[in-house]
């Protein structure tokens, strides 16, 4: 459990520094079971920061979605620092961005939460459908008290938790200035249990299956704008010429734009599964970013968002990397 | 009907080898099935599994990349990285249903005319065996 006090605290204190511009957290959303993220500018405004299992957002996109306009003449450019508040999968998200060379270390001011697993806000709606109020979720052990119209219920965990949170490795934040509360050991292991599964399917039925799937599909890109490591300047779905995706919704570009987005992240996704949540079709795009995961596992030892000093996966090779044939 | 499919299959071909390679089965007069359009790249690093995937959705059936054999990369290492990225380019296919097999990637180098004719042949006959892809463009 976060103590809400302190992290303001810690807020308060960063956003005192000068050289820090704004920083980034959560605050209580409007209706339901939502939080949003907040922006204190001021020492004041740290007061509305909180920390809940209902903190689902991967808040590492905001120090890449910054604008920098261009400079006037004479204009000195902004070199102040923001402040990021993150979870355990979040900031294996800011450590790869370092290892790809997008961001200074220098450039934000790290606040990490340890965190025991959040609540996936579609299993919580599918729980107290239409609720619009306020709604509050404790971590309370291994249950989740949810209080919805002042009565409280206990949940089990594992009932509300997303699949990431199953098998996190990383609750603690691997790279932080200040950290709230006590460094907590993970006692998960990632098994991939559902890819196994999933690769013991025939072509024909794998097929029938994302076929239904990538049918859905509506293009919205939403997947690609929640992505803490979608940060091309111009992405290659908006590139016109060449126009590697068309912009027609049918099976074969719903098809090609989400094997491109997975095979993309090959070697980077840090599984923190933002693109699962804000789909608004339900297409469980995790599954294919735990496959690519698994296999550069297996194949090349490698794992995404653990080390800044290490070089990118596709970027460096070694001799020995596994051969299908015989030279 | 299926005896009279024939594949289209798109190569990627490394200037420095391949190409070459490829050039020579031509000067040599050896046989090999006309099915494959190549495109000459200058490493086989150059291909981008956006290559790959627009190959297939505009129709080909099979799509060939071929570079230096290791350690022969006149960019020094062009061709590793290229093994990294299709291996899970195929890897990804194979989750998604689309036949890895679809997607090779092959070591060729300038004196093997030979060995790029058979890898030709060989690739055409997989193919028939596969049929059509089913990832080509829905015309509406």
């Amino acid at each position: 459990m976060v103590d809400n006090n302190q992290l303001r605290e810690a807020v308060k204190k960063t956003i005192s520094r000068d050289d820090v511009k704004y920083v980034v957290g959560y605050e209580k959303g409007t209706y339901g079971f939502q939080t949003t993220p907040c922006f204190a500018y001021k020492p004041e405004d740290a007061d509305k920061f909180i920390f809940s299992p209902l903190c689902v957002h991967n808040l590492s996109v905001f120090p890449m979605l910054e604008e920098k306009p261009p400079l006037r003449k004479g204009e000195e450019p902004d070199k102040r620092k923001i402040g990021v508040v993150v979870k355990g999968c979040d900031s294996r998200a800011i450590v790869q961005i370092l290892q790809e060379k997008g961001l200074d270390r220098d450039k934000v001011v790290i606040i990490g939460i340890p965190c025991t697993g959040v609540v996936d806000p579609k299993k919580l709606e599918k729980m107290f459908p239409g609720h619009i109020k306020n709604v509050e979720v404790k971590d309370d052990d291994d249950k989740f008290a949810v209080t919805v119209d002042g009565k409280t219920q206990k949940i089990q965990k594992s009932e509300l938790i997303p699949d990431k949170c199953k098998t996190c490795e990383y609750p603690t934040p691997i790279l932080y200035d200040i950290l709230i509360g006590k460094e907590i050991k993970s006692n998960k292991n990632e098994d991939y249990k559902k890819v196994n599964e999933f690769e013991k399917k025939s072509l024909k039925d794998k097929w029938e299956y994302w076929e239904k799937q990538f049918d859905k599909c509506i293009r919205c890109y939403a997947c690609r704008n929640a992505c803490p490591l979608c940060y091309c300047k111009e992405c290659m779905v908006d590139q016109l010429n060449p126009q590697w995706v068309r912009r027609s919704v049918n099976i074969s570009e719903n098809t090609a734009w989400n094997l491109l987005r997975a095979f993309h992240l090959a070697g980077r996704c840090i599984g923190c599964g933002q693109c699962e949540r804000s789909c608004p079709m339900d297409i469980p795009l995790m599954e294919l970013n735990k496959k690519i995961e698994k296999e550069i596992r297996e194949m090349f030892e490698y794992e995404a968002g653990v080390n800044a000093e290490e070089k990118p996966l596709l970027a460096m090779f070694k001799p020995d990397d596994p051969e299908e044939f015989i030279l | 009907m299926t005896e009279k499919f024939e594949p289209n299959i798109i190569g990627f071909l490394c200037n420095w080898c391949s190409y070459a390679g490829a050039d020579l089965a031509g000067t040599s007069r050896i046989k090999y099935p006309p099915n494959i359009k190549s495109i000459r790249v200058m490493c086989s690093g150059r291909v981008d599994p956006v290559f790959i995937l627009e190959a297939l959705k505009k129709g080909a059936d099979g799509v060939l990349v071929a570079g230096c054999h290791p350690g022969d990369c006149h960019y020094q290492s062009g061709n590793y990285k290229t093994n990294r990225r299709i291996k899970l380019l195929k890897k990804l296919l194979g989750e998604l249903a689309i036949d890895p097999d679809r997607v090779k990637f092959e070591y060729v180098s300038a004196s093997e005319g030979q060995k790029f004719a058979s890898v030709v042949t060989e690739f055409v006959d997989e193919l028939k065996k596969m049929g059509p892809n089913p990832l080509k463009e829905v015309k509406v």
